[in-house]
């Protein structure tokens, strides 16, 4: 067990870096995330981190251990992958067995390991069948299992659930994590799907062409996003340009001009007076009905009405032809489409970002 | 992977195109360098070519005759495709052995077969004479265009019948609701989808007959042919003529490489995206149509089938020195292969299997380097491996005597230059197989084994080769019938003593003796046999799904 800690990486294959200048601490015993969109470089700092992939700049470390050029096969890293990577010729018993068999480990104790492997993975009457006789969340169980049995330093996981139906993908994901807790094993999980990341990490890293845009507690990164990117990438948001009349320093309640309408709301960072991006998420707004308005309100016509059941998303159109998404709950009075209604902004939950 | 194992592969790749240029191109260059030196006479290869009319007929010929075959290949390979695909008639299982007929029936034993049944002394020759019917001469444009024809015809009718079951049977649907009738609609839609297949196979064809060596050298009689040409002149007892051999193997190679060109700008033309290939069922037929449909499909079964029948007879035939006593039997035939001269099936036994051996070995670490450890090297590796199949066996097997006569490497006289031969003209099939096969196998597998703590080249044999084992098997079955029935590279490079079951036939016909030939060929037919047989039954081995 051990934390990971990458400073100043470069990686790539030709001229250009895919992964440039990237630092980043993983908490020892943590489940850290990597999140972003496909291409972004995520697999590639994954599969550095395991091995496969050399390193041209850059120090990465396991605790204390310098790992940077060591080879792949003696990095002890359990590593899950998005087709599981079961070995089809083998049973379900010597692909978990496979890694300790590598290990010289005398035959009762691989016995006892694998055997209480499969238990942990709720498949302990499976261990003579071929993968081929699996299910997609058993196999991926299995793969985990084998992963684990080697008691690696780190585990990472490439898209682990990305092959699973919706259904499996929960009760996998809480497999996963379960485990995971239970072993206290320091963890790098790679994903595109931001419900997962949310729902597994202590922490995650969201990354974007290779560099790291936000990194931070699922709370931080939904509810105190740092970039229209972030904001955007995580969650549903209404991602408006404004204007900041005064420069404002970080964390400060900021006035901001939109659609001629003055709000308040949170800055991310120190902000020059001019151009900013606000940023509020459609659960965050409350739709009045029309009236007087008072302070934080922008007067707005509901021009689409969507029913979902548990809640209603309408889209409303403000001075400027702004369009805003709001999310509202049953509970609340519901508003026709072409009716005038006053949008309340709570500046707390509203985020002010660079342009 | 950390770059020191990188290096390592690197290095083997490095090795693997060294054996490449040293057994391969430079082979290849010295026939081309010396068709260009001059001759005893003074004039270079080329200008012997032009100027002598027997040259010049024999690359005329060679054209006529690769254009004929291709054509009457593709008129029986067609059809005959697109019956079975399409319709069920009675008998139709039985078309389902012709892939397998031209693959266990080794060309020269197909030409002799051929001769024996109507060549001059053939037993329907005789038949017919007792009715005074008399057949013209089966020796040359007649015997060449038939017995190719029934060789190749399958090689049309295999890519033919592939394309047209990926062909997505709604397309035909479609056209037909927007109001096209069935019958134009074939036209229209299917046959723009299936003609690249076709054509492909019909320039694979081209190639084969303008590289065959066995049925023309047998059946070609007073009709000059490159491939015979060159191997009389390598050969020829008053003075082989060096210049006029490497001349004539570089024609046939560049005619080969016009060729290939060609089909790769034809397939290229040819990727059609076809979305979920949905072939249609096959049409019941029954009546007339039946019948006639069922006659004239076992009529080519039958006749593809009648070297088989021939060999059979002909093994158990009395003959005394070239007259066969037809309807008299005996064993002696066979008892003088088994018994008393045994060499041809022991040095045939030999030579392929060291050839297999190595053959396999070297093509699974081909494919692998090509496949799974990408680096500079491997596009020009990749094109090597592929290189033998546009050469003739005439052509390779001068290449490597010319290239290893004495000198640093003298192979010439041992046995090594026929196994270097075997393992050099089937190299493709070999590569070719791994490759599609770790195609298969995602490259997650290698590092799932190398993250568990399994070193690289471990992991190869480890995780890698066990996943490939099914396949290598196949492989192997298919590399031994082909290697054990090579003549034409063989009998290039082979000396006294070190005769093959393929070259004793070749001689024994070329002496007339049709009954031993038999009996050899029977025993080599046995040999391609019985692999596939053991292969299919036993180890439940799908050995054509390769092909």
């Amino acid at each position: 067990m051990a934390q990971i800690s990458i400073s100043q990486l470069s990686v790539g294959y030709g001229a250009e870096p895919v992964i440039c200048d990237f630092s980043l601490t993983v908490a020892d015993g943590s489940l850290f995330t990597l999140l972003g969109p496909s291409g972004c470089g995520k697999t590639t700092l994954l599969r550095t981190i395991a091995g496969f992939i050399p390193v041209r700049q850059g120090i990465l470390r396991f605790g204390e251990r310098d790992v940077t050029h060591l080879p792949a096969h003696l990095r002890d890293v359990g590593m899950v992958f998005q087709d599981y990577a079961l070995f089809p010729d083998k049973s379900v018993f010597d692909n978990v067995a496979y890694g300790l068999r590598a290990r010289k480990i005398d035959a009762p104790a691989i016995q006892r390991t694998v055997g209480e492997y499969l238990e942990r993975v709720g498949l302990g009457a499976f261990a003579s069948r071929l993968p081929a006789a699996l299910s997609g969340g058993q196999r991926q169980r299995v793969a985990l299992a084998r992963a684990l049995a080697i008691k690696p330093t780190v585990l990472l996981m490439d898209e682990p659930l990305s092959n699973l139906d919706a259904k499996l993908r929960v009760q996998v994901r809480e497999t996963i994590s379960d485990l995971q807790k239970e072993i206290g094993i320091t963890t790098v999980l790679v994903t595109h799907d931001q419900e997962e990341a949310l729902a597994m990490s202590d922490c995650i890293g969201l990354i974007r062409d290779g560099r790291l845009e936000q990194a931070g507690t699922p709370q931080d990164l939904y509810s105190r996003p740092r970039t229209a990117y972030a904001a955007d990438f995580v969650g549903a948001a209404n991602i408006c340009s404004a204007s900041l009349s005064a420069s404002a320093a970080t964390g400060a309640l900021a006035e901001v001009q939109l659609a001629g309408v003055n709000l308040r709301a949170l800055t991310a960072q120190a902000l020059p007076a001019g151009k900013v991006v606000l940023i509020a998420r459609p659960e965050m707004l409350v739709l009045l009905h029309n009236g007087v308005l008072e302070p934080n309100q922008l007067p707005c016509t509901v021009r689409r009405r969507q029913y979902l059941g548990a809640r209603t998303v309408y889209v409303v159109e403000a001075d400027g032809g702004i369009h805003l998404r709001v999310e509202t709950h049953d509970h609340q009075v519901p508003r026709s489409v072409g009716e005038r209604v006053r949008l309340l902004f709570d500046p707390l939950q509203t985020r002010v970002v660079a342009a | 992977m950390g770059p020191r194992h990188n290096r390592v592969w690197f290095w083997l790749s490095a090795l693997v195109l060294a054996l490449f240029c040293v057994f391969l191109l430079y082979p290849l260059f010295k026939v081309i360098a010396s068709s260009v030196a001059a001759s005893e006479d003074g004039r270079s290869g080329w200008l012997i070519l032009v100027s002598d009319p027997k040259y010049r007929s024999a690359v005329i010929n060679t054209l006529l005759l690769g254009l004929t075959v291709t054509v009457t290949s593709t008129l029986i390979g067609v059809p005959l495709a697109f019956f079975t695909a399409r319709f069920s008639f009675p008998g139709k299982a039985l078309i389902a052995i012709l892939p397998m007929t031209t693959l266990i029936v080794p060309e020269v034993i197909a030409a002799q077969t051929w001769i024996m049944m109507l060549g001059n002394n053939g037993f329907l020759t005789r038949w017919l004479g007792s009715y005074d019917i008399e057949i013209p001469s089966f020796y040359g444009w007649t015997g060449l265009v038939t017995v190719m024809t029934f060789i190749y015809y399958t090689y049309v009718y295999i890519g033919t019948l592939a394309a047209i079951r990926g062909f997505d049977g709604q397309l035909e649907e479609a056209s037909q609701s927007l109001g096209v009738p069935p019958g134009r609609t074939l036209l229209k839609v299917m046959l723009p989808v299936v003609t690249p297949a076709v054509l492909a196979s019909a320039i694979l064809v081209f190639t084969l007959v303008v590289g065959n060596f066995a049925v023309a050298t047998i059946l070609g009689h007073r009709v000059n042919l490159l491939s015979v040409l060159t191997y009389q002149s390598f050969v020829s007892e008053v003075g082989a003529n060096p210049v006029m051999q490497s001349t004539l193997a570089s024609v046939s190679i560049a005619i080969v490489a016009c060729v290939l060109f060609l089909q790769r700008w034809v397939l290229s033309r040819g990727r059609f995206e076809i979305v979920q290939g949905r072939g249609t069922r096959p049409v019941g037929v029954g009546g007339a149509r039946a019948i006639v449909l069922a006659a004239v499909a076992g009529i080519i079964v039958a006749i593809s089938l009648l070297p088989l029948v021939t060999v059979v007879v002909g093994t158990f035939t009395r003959a005394r020195g070239p007259v066969m006593r037809w309807g008299e039997w005996t064993t002696d035939n066979l008892m003088r292969a088994l018994v008393a001269a045994p060499d041809p099936i022991l040095n045939t036994l030999l030579f392929a299997g060291v050839a297999l051996v190595l053959s396999l070995v070297i093509s699974t670490l081909v494919g692998f380097l090509i496949v799974k450890k990408r680096s500079v090297l491997t596009p020009a590796i990749d094109y090597l491996g592929a290189l033998p199949l546009a050469l003739s066996g005439t052509v390779l097997g001068i290449g490597l005597a010319m290239s290893f006569r004495g000198g640093w490497l003298p192979l010439a006289g041992t046995a090594g230059i026929i196994i270097l031969a075997y393992l050099i003209r089937r190299l493709p099939f070999g590569v070719r197989n791994a490759s599609s096969t770790l195609y298969n196998i995602p490259d997650s597998i290698e590092d799932a084994s190398i993250s568990l703590g399994v070193p690289p080249l471990q992991t190869l044999f480890k995780a890698v080769l066990p996943l490939m084992v099914p396949s290598i098997a196949a492989a192997a079955v298919l590399v031994w019938t082909t290697t054990v029935a090579e003549l034409s590279a063989s009998l290039v490079v082979y000396s006294a003593g070190q005769e093959t079951l393929p070259i004793q036939i070749f001689r024994l016909i070329d002496s007339n003796l049709m009954a031993q030939a038999s009996a050899y060929g029977l025993v080599l037919l046995t040999i391609i046999l019985l692999p596939i047989l053991i292969a299919t039954t036993l180890f439940k081995i799908d050995v054509f799904a390769s092909r």
